[in-house]
């Protein structure tokens, strides 16, 4: 989530959201208001106008979105597409300009308390405090977020040893690898058990075997009806892990629901994103002189 | 780095075509060594203009110093001080030669041997050839000079002046063994992570370091100090390569007894640092890098232990487990484990000692230690800039106005931790050592409330006024841009600060004036007190309005 900067600028005189939502925020903002209308529990996220301008250039140009509980959704969009300023503001990271975010039926911005306990962050760009070991920083993690001294110890136990940790728990995270960093970033994210998990590029820069334990562990939590988020370039991963899908092109969403429904008739997730984002596969007539030596 | 030339076998390898005798290798690789350094050299100066002038300003100046230097020296000549200063001059050339490569490791890349671990070079050659290259340079000619200055102090008679053209060629030898030695047996540790934390510090340990010197030679200059020098000399002139130095001098007494065995100690030194120098370098250019290696489990650096933290063990368990617990102790970590962290501490600390000591040796006010408190209260101002983008787990973990207070509380308990003794220290040995332990009440309470007001500005402009601060450079305190948002934060914050102090200062000087002399010890009391109210309140004011800016802050202090 690199691209939180520039929060107080375009607002234009609007009230911004705000964590003390009774005196400022987008509240009563038309119909949608109420959660889980169709099936009494409310959605994992519901995003209604959301919006987000740097400068000139707006970022997120107004999302509308709702995901059901207990799926693995993958937020798919070219780079620049807006994802990480859409998942910065979803999470309370980033100040939206307008618009409003629910998780689990409860305002991000005026209810704080039971968003903040609900929800696993795993950011991408943004550091984790480096100078403390690895399960220093679960430790810190787990009190700051007021879980009992014995339950820390205990979940951070496991989750090191689930996530291939043990051997490096001790060690400062300056010095883990970028695997490492992902699965110590990921055991943090889980370890207050939230109801729904936002990862931005969960999987980049990441080795095989870490990946793999990094899938292993996230579908085991969906598996037990936690709600994943995850933002990817990788359609093939995307196509593999989920079973929700929102493709995001500059700033909007242009396509949502089910993988199969958002694949439709085109073979394969990657050509259904190419042709809903515009970018179909050009035709390479020009380089005809390409290939085969100097001739 | 595994190697895979003749250094792996761990013996030479039977001579053969491509492995020419060691007497005919060794040339040319001096030679080529020698040429190395002087690209090296050429190239460092050429790589921009400005790089060019502001080097050529630097050897300048330290040609100057060291021809100044040496000119003094031979000024000393027949004094009765002469032995004394050349020995001590020696002293201080090896100290610098050895110390120099743990701070300007990544200066000279010919220091670094593993990078000729992939050359089929044998270590015998190499360190006849790295010996030489090490003689050429700024460093060697400045020693040269000094060390020439300091024989010629001493040298008397033929006999001096045969012995000392030996005498300065061990110095200079055996101070470039010296630094090699040091930089081989240091490499790991210098090419890791931890040795370019340890080079952050550098700059500051070499200014504190040189105006401890200063103040040092300034209390030595009366004349009855002078005879404590000469009694620290009389063991220094036996420690190489202070040894050869004074072995002309005790040519030039006729004493040729004590200079053959000064010199042959100076000799044998040289022998154990080469012997030393050569063992690293073997051991170093045939083991692997720790890098390639997998860490065994049970070998890897236990930071954080599965013992309670210490704060667990101090405090009543409902206490350690608290939000504010949490922060004090992520704190103190923080402190002794970022570089920047703690160069700005070790800064604050350092010359918070260092101004008080001035005020002792030149018997100024008592009131300097205020220095202290401020320059200690100063690392509450930009708290979050510190944390960089980690600042997101801690915006993700606040909850409420409460948290946020505790956030603070936390981080202004760390620095209390660590001030309030400190600035309590140095105030009473101040004091004592000013003889003015009259008004060591007035001065601690108002240090003490400088302290407070301090504490409760930094942490509303950490949250009012947050800014990036770069992660690259200990010193560049602020991210580029940001130059005037850390002045405003700086000097603002003391004007502001120091208003808070105008009641207890105002107490201060009521009591002076009126002529209330017996009560000034109330100062200390109502200080404190005061310091302590207007913590709590600058926290308590701080508290929703960080909670409010959480989002506004991460993007503040989020920088490159």
């Amino acid at each position: 989530m690199g691209e939180a900067h520039g929060t107080e600028r375009n607002t234009g005189g609007r009230p911004l959201p705000s964590y003390y939502g009774d005196r400022a925020g987008p509240a009563g903002r038309g119909a949608g208001q109420q959660p889980g209308e169709a099936s009494g529990a409310p959605p994992a996220l519901r995003v209604r106008g959301l919006r987000k301008r740097f400068g000139e250039q707006e970022a997120v140009a107004g999302i509308d979105l709702e995901l059901p509980a207990g799926h693995f959704a993958g937020l798919v969009g070219p780079n620049g597409a807006g994802k990480t300023t859409t998942l910065s503001m979803v999470t309370g990271l980033l100040r939206p300009d307008e618009g409003l975010v629910e998780i689990v039926g409860r305002d991000v911005w005026s209810d704080p308390v039971g968003v903040k306990s609900r929800i696993g962050v795993l950011p991408e760009g943004l550091r984790l405090f480096e100078r403390l070991s690895g399960r220093e920083l679960l430790t810190f993690t787990g009190r700051l977020r007021g879980l009992p001294v014995r339950d820390v110890d205990l979940r951070a136990t496991q989750l090191l040893d689930v996530l291939d940790l043990s051997a490096a728990q001790h060690k400062l995270v300056v010095d883990y690898s970028t695997g490492m960093r992902k699965k110590i970033g990921l055991a943090a994210a889980l370890l207050h058990n939230p109801e729904v998990l936002f990862l931005d590029e969960p999987f980049e820069g990441v080795d095989p075997v870490s990946a793999q334990v990094i899938r292993g562990v996230l579908e085991r939590y969906t598996a037990t009806g936690g709600t994943v988020v995850f933002s990817s370039h990788v359609m093939e991963l995307v196509e593999s892990l989920c079973d929700w899908v929102a493709v995001m092109a500059a700033g909007r969403i242009v396509a949502h629901g089910p993988l199969a429904e958002v694949r439709g008739e085109a073979g394969t997730l990657q050509d259904a994103f190419l042709s809903l984002v515009g970018a179909d596969r050009r035709s390479a007539g020009d380089l005809d002189w390409l290939g085969g030596g100097p001739k | 780095m595994t190697v895979s030339g003749p250094l792996a076998t761990g013996s030479p390898l039977p001579p053969g075509p491509a492995a020419p005798a060691p007497g005919e290798r060794a040339a040319p690789v001096t030679a080529t060594f020698v040429r190395l350094k002087l690209a090296v050299l050429r190239n460092g100066v050429r790589q921009s203009r400005g790089r060019t002038v502001s080097w050529c300003i630097g050897v300048g100046l330290a040609m100057l110093y060291a021809l100044g230097n040496g000119a003094g020296m031979i000024a000393l000549r027949g004094s009765v001080y002469a032995p004394a200063a050349a020995v001590t001059m020696a002293a201080v050339l090896a100290i610098g030669w050895s110390v120099m490569p743990l701070f300007f490791f990544g200066g000279d890349d010919t220091l670094d041997p593993t990078r000729l671990a992939m050359l089929p070079l044998r270590p015998r050659p190499l360190i006849v050839a790295l010996l030489t290259s090490s003689m050429i340079g700024a460093g060697p000619l400045f020693t040269l000079l000094v060390g020439t200055g300091a024989v010629v102090a001493v040298a008397h008679g033929v006999a001096g002046t045969v012995v000392a053209v030996p005498a300065v060629i061990l110095l200079l030898a055996i101070c470039a063994a010296l630094s090699r030695g040091v930089a081989a047996a240091n490499t790991r540790l210098l090419t890791s992570r931890k040795g370019r934390d340890l080079a952050l510090l550098s700059g500051l340990i070499v200014a504190v370091g040189a105006q401890l010197v200063n103040l040092a030679l300034s209390s030595l200059s009366s004349h009855h100090d002078l005879h404590r020098v000469t009694s620290v000399t009389s063991v220094l002139r036996w420690i190489p390569p202070a040894s050869a130095v004074d072995a002309v001098q005790s040519v030039s007494d006729g004493a040729y007894g004590r200079a053959a065995a000064q010199l042959a100690l100076a000799v044998i030194v040289l022998a154990v640092v080469l012997r030393w120098w050569y063992t690293t370098l073997h051991r170093l250019m045939m083991s692997p890098d720790s890098s390639t290696l997998q860490p065994a489990p049970d070998s890897t650096e236990r930071k954080g232990s599965s013992r309670p933290p210490l704060l667990a063990r101090l405090l009543p368990a409902r206490w350690a487990a608290s939000r504010t617990a949490t922060v004090t102790e992520r704190q103190f970590r923080y402190v002794a484990r970022d570089p920047r962290l703690r160069a700005s501490w070790a800064t604050g600390l350092a010359v918070g000692l260092l101004l008080p000591l001035v005020a002792v040796v030149q018997h100024g006010s008592v009131y300097q230690c205020l220095w202290t408190a401020g320059l200690l209260g100063l690392q509450m101002y930009n708290q979050f800039g510190m944390d960089n983008s980690a600042f997101w787990t801690i915006a993700a973990t606040i909850t409420s106005r409460q948290d946020a207070e505790a956030e603070l509380r936390g981080r202004a308990l760390m620095l209390s931790a660590v001030a309030l003794p400190y600035v309590t220290v140095v105030t009473c040995a101040t004091a004592l050592l000013l003889g003015k332990t009259g008004a060591l009440p007035e001065v601690l309470g108002m240090g003490l409330a400088f302290l407070g007001a301090l504490i409760s500005t930094g942490a509303y402009a950490s949250v009012r006024f947050p800014y990036t601060v770069a992660q690259d450079n200990a010193f560049g305190n602020a991210a580029p841009g940001n130059g005037s948002l850390v002045a405003f934060n700086a000097l603002g914050g003391s004007v502001v600060a120091s208003a808070f102090c105008l009641p207890v200062l105002g107490l201060d000087l009521a009591l002076h004036l009126t002529g209330h002399h017996a009560l000034l010890w109330t100062v200390l009391p109502i200080g404190a007190v005061y310091a302590l109210a207007l913590s709590v309140v600058g926290l308590r004011f701080t508290a929703p309005r960080m909670f409010e800016r959480l989002p506004e802050i991460l993007s503040a202090v989020s920088g490159p």
